[in-house]
């Protein structure tokens, strides 16, 4: 690898990161497509008689995706939250005044105003991350009772499968319109500079500096700190 | 291999069955003896004694008809498929379930011999129905009984797909759907027997059971019920159906002839009945699997992943600490 103050980019996910989002990502589109086909939607709407879909309408094949994705999602999940307790991460956490702020990014985007200065995340960001961490916490917990409840010998009380189905439902509704919304940031171009970060971990020097200004002061001074002399 | 399995399986259980045989000698229902209405309920249905009389279903239908679903006069098709399931005008019915019609003797002529079955929900121990319900707006009471809850119910009928007999029944033009977008979403609302769950509560027999002349149809504590089908079967030398299917059921049936034979039989009237009327005719194949059992071993990874989780996160923490960078 080479200096990292002499490279053009600069690493901003760890291969850690990059595998919990690729999981969560490929994880999640299976439990949405699985889950819909449970609702059940493929049969009532026409869409497993479209060719090649026949089996969209299988519940009990939905049904083994839903688990065998809900388990990897429940591993991402865990290696995530527990890894970010250990090193304590804290970066992508909302923090106070994050509403106003992303107000003002996407004024800016949208050509009125400056962009304030960053840090690793954009106050936006970091609202879309606990907007959809959240969302995946009541999934994933939800989703645990209900296998619970489909064990053999196992009658939990009816209200409480009632409210994890309900609630199971209505955040993975919630997660639809997060994804959607986490798509919909590539619409904007200055965005699109991310989009190595989740393939080779890097985004581009310059970029950093210019968008999160604050994180690459940051990222600067820790290079400064250990390697003063080689770096300079 | 399955009827060798149940011989062998009735034999090591024939120490049970004499003492069931005992048991035998007492009143149709048990709820006389013992009315907990916390207690698991089972039926124990004895076709050697069922003469096809029809009370039961006539029971039932009395009982439940306030229940019964009036749709709205239009009712609205199912966008895309422009389709929907309409019984209001077959109310008569009672030789198949509707939604109207919660229960029906089958019957069917074997070697010359007519077997009267009656049929209707098997109430599982592990429900596929009720676990499966999207909204889970179907439930089993600590009695036993799978119920329904009609006013949340849209109607879907995965509940029917998923049950081995097809049981449940769709109305459309009912229920929370029409309040909703009717025509978009949902469908109607599913209709089954209920093994009478408020008269359960109080302690008293179902409907059906009251009502049979014969006592073909008997009710009780579960055990007790699963216990004189065992001895029954044992004295007549016949087979039993409900205790292992579908993962386990609360409903015993005892036939003088096996149940493949029956299951055969009903096939060759159904494939006689017209089109349109050959779904929801519920089979009796012995053995029959449980929709949860292969995701009951996937269930297994549930226990896994989050140790894997935390095995992962402390080996790429431990990383992370030594090259000091996230």
């Amino acid at each position: 690898m080479r200096a990292r103050t002499m490279s053009a980019r600069v690493k901003r996910q760890s291969g850690e990161n990059r595998l919990v989002h690729w999981l969560v990502a490929v994880s999640t589109f299976a439990l949405v497509f699985s889950g819909f086909g449970q609702m059940p939607m493929y049969a009532r709407y026409g869409i497993a008689d479209l060719p090649g879909m026949g089996w969209a309408a299988d519940y009990h094949l939905t049904l083994t995706i839903h688990y065998v994705a809900g388990a990897v999602l429940l591993f991402a999940v865990v290696l995530h939250v527990a890894s970010a307790l250990a090193t304590r991460r804290t970066a992508i956490l909302p923090r106070r005044g994050d509403l106003a702020e992303s107000a003002r990014i996407i004024a800016a985007m949208l050509g009125r105003g400056e962009e304030p200065p960053s840090h690793k995340y954009l106050a936006e960001q970091r609202i879309a991350y606990a907007f959809i961490g959240v969302n995946l916490l009541v999934v994933v917990a939800t989703g645990v009772v209900k296998v619970i409840k489909n064990l053999p010998g196992v009658d939990l009380p009816a209200l409480a499968v009632f409210a994890a189905t309900s609630l199971h439902n209505a955040a993975a509704m919630l997660i639809v319109v997060g994804i959607v919304g986490h798509l919909a940031a590539f619409a904007v171009k200055a965005n699109r500079q991310l989009l190595p970060a989740m393939i080779d971990g890097t985004v581009d020097r310059s970029y950093a500096e210019e968008r999160h200004s604050l994180w690459y002061e940051e990222l600067a001074a820790a290079d400064r700190e250990p390697s003063e002399r080689r770096s300079e | 291999m399955d009827v060798m399995s149940r011989r062998e399986f009735l034999a090591r259980t024939a120490a049970a069955g004499a003492a069931g045989g005992a048991a035998l000698a007492l009143p149709s229902t048990a709820f006389a003896a013992e009315p907990d209405a916390a207690e698991q309920v089972g039926t124990f249905i004895d076709l050697s004694l069922c003469a096809g009389c029809g009370a039961c279903t006539t029971a039932c239908r009395d009982k439940n008809s306030a229940r019964f679903p009036e749709p709205v006069e239009d009712i609205p098709d199912n966008w895309p498929l422009g389709k929907h399931e309409d019984w209001s005008d077959k109310r008569d019915l009672t030789d198949r379930l509707t939604p109207y019609n919660w229960s029906f003797i089958e019957r069917v002529e074997i070697e010359g011999r007519t077997i009267n079955i009656p049929r209707r929900c098997m109430h599982c121990d592990n429900p596929p129905c009720a676990n499966l319900c999207p909204f889970s707006v179907q439930e089993k009471q600590p009695s036993g009984a799978v119920v329904i809850n009609e006013a949340g119910c849209m109607g879907g009928a995965k509940c029917r797909d998923v049950c081995p007999w097809d049981i449940p029944q769709r109305q459309a033009g009912v229920g929370l759907y029409l309040k909703l977008a009717p025509g978009l979403i949902g469908g109607g609302v599913m209709y089954k027997c209920d093994l009478c769950a408020d008269l359960l509560d109080e302690g008293r027999p179902p409907a059906c059971v009251s009502a049979c002349p014969t006592g073909a149809l008997q009710s009780g504590p579960k055990a007790e019920m699963e216990r004189r089908a065992r001895a029954r079967a044992e004295e007549i030398g016949g087979h039993t159906y409900g205790i292992d299917e579908n993962g386990g059921t609360s409903t015993f049936y005892v036939s003088p002839v096996s149940f493949e034979r029956i299951d055969a039989a009903i096939a060759r009237r159904k494939a006689d009945l017209p089109e349109g009327m050959r779904t929801s005719v519920p089979g009796m194949a012995p053995e029959v699997e449980n929709y949860l059992d292969t995701s009951e071993g996937i269930a297994k990874s549930y226990a896994i992943a989050p140790i894997a989780g935390i095995a992962a996160a402390a080996w790429a923490a431990r990383s992370a600490w030594k090259g000091g960078s996230e």
